[in-house]
């Protein structure tokens, strides 16, 4: 990110914007019954996540429960002090699904931590561990009627827009590959690649015979 | 005692340039000239009245905003765990509620303000929040603070500065308290950076805010004062150097919202 878009990023307050929606947002997840998420080993601590894309950190740190709250998180740009820090891409964080990942895409370059490394793998064990049961959750609010019907809707909405999407997709491939003849088809290519091969295998036999001929044209003098 | 100044209507928008430079033994309240001694009575009327509207008021004022400014102090404030943090003007403990979690069981917050309606709210705020182990509550006037030497990490004074009779004094009261690299936090309404911002900037606060007060805190008048203490502080290279006066030492500033509010530090050493 440039020092221009920083500075803006700092003007238009974009990462406390950014922490104080994820943090309401990640409390509310975690506050639900069937989220059953564990911090017990991560009390206090505090993993810092710089995001290429971002230009600036955020922190997660795990507030210890009181006599009246869950464990909570609470989610900063405070980059300070962290107990363990990772910088990556948003890109690299979609694939970090599983805490065995981790290493991997260490060695890939394509992570770089510092700290303890357990307190990463702890973090991605809970987001890995969260499986919460949205209608359910939703049935407590708006009831099982409305909630299996809301179900259904979803349902076939994104069945439909699945549809469409591949309908589209298909349409415009066949305007654009045979009728604008805009792009080539794969199996041209492949004609293509083949004849290529073709012509270098003639290419490479014609340079033997040319040489056999120099060679008994002009036999080496003993 | 209290000497108001006479101002037309039209004027009502706009500081006098006498009313910046008072004489030793008055200040300011709003756009009247005051004695000094009257002013601590004068302000903690004000916020007698509104402390139980205060929170929402801010948020109904700053539409929210205020939240993402108080977010940037605590950013600003490198704050680590183990560290002692005063809140000071803390009022109903927005600051301190963060602090309190980042600083964890070994740090401790002291949450200070002059007045004791707001220090109730915001005492009863907290502890709704199940936040009590490592906050403690104490009315002190920021430039007499009741602690020893060297004894905080970091301070913080947000929308309270502008209040305090003695802006000097308090500065360096609270250099007094800092341990040598601590840094001393005052996020504070200022000058828009813009014109035409502050022209919009001023017709909202003259004309709307105190309507707004009327309505939700039914208290028009401290909504008057509130907009008239704000043209009447220190714009951001004046309360800069304030801070370099008091003995703070690189001491810079950041206009948020386009200089509506301006947060500055400066450090000890």
């Amino acid at each position: 990110m440039s020092i221009s878009s920083a500075k803006l990023s700092t003007k238009l307050l974009l990462p406390q914007t950014l922490a104080a929606s994820l943090e309401a947002l990640i409390n509310k997840i975690l506050a639900l019954e069937s989220a059953n998420a564990s911090f017990d080993k991560l009390a206090n601590k505090t993993l810092t996540l710089m995001l290429a894309e971002l230009g600036f950190g955020l922190s997660f740190t795990v507030v210890e429960p009181s006599a009246i709250n869950h464990y909570k998180l609470l989610v900063t740009s405070l980059t300070e002090h962290a107990d363990c820090t990772i910088n990556t891409s948003l890109k690299t964080l979609r694939e970090l699904k599983a805490e065995q990942q981790l290493t991997d895409l260490i060695k890939q370059d394509k992570l770089d931590l510092s700290g303890d490394i357990k307190i990463a793998q702890q973090f991605a064990h809970i987001v890995q561990q969260l499986d919460i049961d949205w209608q359910s959750e939703l049935a407590h609010h708006i009831g099982d009627i409305p909630t299996h019907k809301l179900v259904q809707l979803a349902k076939n909405i994104s069945a439909k827009v699945g549809f469409a999407t591949t309908q589209i997709q298909a349409d415009a491939s066949e305007y654009i590959v045979h009728e604008q003849r805009l792009v080539v088809t794969k199996g041209q290519i492949e004609h293509f690649s083949h004849q290529v091969t073709e012509v270098a295998q003639q290419v490479s036999d014609l340079d033997v015979r040319v040489n056999h001929l120099f060679q008994s044209l002009n036999p080496p003098v003993n | 005692m209290t000497s108001e100044l006479k101002m037309s209507a039209s004027d009502q928008n706009h500081a006098p340039e006498s009313l910046h430079t008072p004489a030793d033994n008055t200040t300011h309240f709003g756009y009247k000239t005051i004695d000094k001694d009257d002013k601590v009575s004068m302000v903690a009327g004000v916020f007698h009245s509104v402390a139980k509207q205060y929170d929402i008021m801010n948020d109904l004022m700053s539409f929210g905003v205020h939240r993402l400014w108080k977010r940037f102090t605590i950013d600003a404030s490198g704050v680590r765990p183990g560290n002692k943090v005063l809140d000071l003007a803390g009022g109903t403990g927005d600051l301190t509620a963060k602090f309190s979690q980042l600083v964890g069981k070994q740090g401790n917050v002291v949450l200070a303000d002059i007045n004791s309606s707001m220090l109730n709210v915001g005492r009863d705020k907290l502890r709704d929040k199940g936040l009590v182990q490592n906050i403690d509550y104490v009315q002190a006037n920021a430039q007499y603070l009741p602690f020893e030497d060297n004894t905080f990490d970091i301070v913080t004074i947000a929308f309270g500065l502008r209040n305090v009779t003695d802006k000097e004094m308090a500065l360096r009261s609270i250099y007094r308290v800092l341990k040598p690299g601590g840094r001393l936090l005052v996020l504070e309404f200022s000058k828009p950076e813009h014109e035409l911002v502050n022209k919009a900037y001023d017709f909202y606060s003259f004309n709307i805010l105190p309507k707004m007060g009327e309505l939700v805190a039914k208290d028009g008048e401290s909504y008057q004062y509130l907009a008239e203490s704000i043209r009447m502080h220190p714009d951001q290279e004046t309360l800069k150097a304030m801070l370099d006066n008091a003995g703070f030492e690189q001491t810079t500033y950041k206009n948020l919202t386009g200089g509506v509010v301006a947060l500055h530090k400066g450090y000890k050493f």
